[in-house]
């Protein structure tokens, strides 16, 4: 009874919580994202062996944003944080195209997961700030984007330590999820 | 004899689906009619037009409309993400193409954007909607001034279904038409029949 009103007080104020997974290669920059969003302030980070977790509330919607280890040696233990995954932010390191390979190899895998099949997908194609960053188009293209044709998808530039892009992201995040509430 | 039945049900009963695409350059207001369309047909208020950005990759509306299922692709229009439009063509039923009549600067652009598409093997006899969009705009050019620029008569055989239609996206006018005029062509289209499993 009390969950149930609990539930209904949420929907009424709007308090949605989603949940939402942050996913790359090591050294994407992931956690960097996830202190950015939620604190504002870029945070020294080592590599993320686990995970970090955070709420993150922006425009009327909460956020449970779950950062994951990106290591080869980690990556086969995402799938245990799949299940009601309302949407999965997939950051690349845009300055490093000899792994974009990998990282599309290890994206596809990830969205053939049945668990993940209702999640809509963003990607941040980071660090931007460096001089030999890939643009979103061809980064889309070497992603194999366009071959998603059941997903709601789209790509941002950002720049995690100057803080660029974030918020664009997740303007469109909200656009996105509003048909599920 | 069990199979001629299934064969029976199936076409009365089963539901065709289709999938469209929504492409034109961008500002044309292509996520704008994505929205209006998901309004008119699922109840979904649709988001304020300020509020759109420009798309950078794909929203998708799943509706159903007159016994069909819909599946809209609508798909970013910057010269960058058109190259990403083809993976899209060869499993496309139908194609709106959405045109901005307010801005004259840009018709040539769109004009080859289409004949672009049009020329594409993998597009090959796909019913097409033209949509002249943003006819409140004072100075719109009217949908029989951009059919005579487009020379679309031209452009296609006479076989392949067209239609062009004005529209304003943001209030929804003309948009209705437009979709059950599509509906009607692509239950008729060999292209669309013919890739229904």
């Amino acid at each position: 009874m009390g969950v149930l009103v609990s539930k209904l007080l949420s929907t009424l104020m709007g308090n949605k919580e989603f949940r939402v997974l942050i996913l790359g290669l090591d050294n994407a920059g992931k956690t960097t994202i996830l202190y950015k969003l939620q604190m504002g302030e870029v945070v020294t980070t080592v590599p993320t062996i686990g995970f970090n977790v955070e709420t993150v509330q922006y425009k009327n919607l909460r956020f449970q944003v779950w950062d994951l280890g990106g290591q080869t040696s980690i990556r086969p233990y995402w799938r245990c944080y799949y299940q009601n995954t309302n949407a999965i932010i997939y950051v690349v390191d845009s300055a490093d195209p000899d792994r974009m390979g990998i990282s599309k190899t290890e994206l596809i895998t990830m969205l053939e997961e049945e668990e993940l099949k209702d999640a809509v997908l963003m990607v941040f194609a980071n660090k931007q700030d460096l001089p030999n960053a890939l643009a979103t188009d061809a980064i889309a293209e070497k992603l194999g984007l366009s071959l998603l044709k059941n997903r709601q998808w789209a790509i941002f530039k950002t720049s995690a330590i100057k803080g660029d892009g974030l918020y664009d992201g997740l303007d469109w995040l909200v656009n996105s999820l509003r048909e599920g509430k | 004899m069990f199979s001629l039945l299934y064969g029976f049900w199936n076409l009365f009963f089963r539901r065709a689906e289709f999938q469209v695409l929504i492409l034109g350059v961008d500002r044309a207001g292509k996520t704008t009619l994505l929205e209006q369309l998901k309004r008119l047909y699922t109840g979904l208020d649709p988001l304020p037009p300020g509020k759109i950005p420009p798309t950078v990759g794909l929203n998708i509306g799943r509706m159903q409309v007159e016994r069909c299922k819909l599946i809209f692709w609508d798909l970013g229009g910057t010269p960058a993400l058109r190259s990403l439009w083809e993976n899209y063509y060869s499993e496309a039923h139908g194609l709106i193409f959405v045109v901005d009549t307010s801005d004259h600067d840009r018709f040539e652009e769109a004009r080859d954007t289409l004949q672009l598409l049009l020329n594409h093997p993998d597009l090959a006899a796909i019913p097409l909607l033209v949509f002249a969009n943003k006819q409140d705009v004072e100075g719109a050019t009217t949908p029989r001034e951009l059919e005579a620029m487009f020379g679309l008569k031209q452009l296609l055989s006479s076989s392949q279904p067209q239609n062009m239609l004005g529209t304003t996206a943001l209030n929804g006018d003309g948009v209705q038409e437009g979709i059950e005029w599509l509906v009607e062509a692509l239950r008729k289209s060999p292209r669309a029949m013919g890739m229904q499993q």
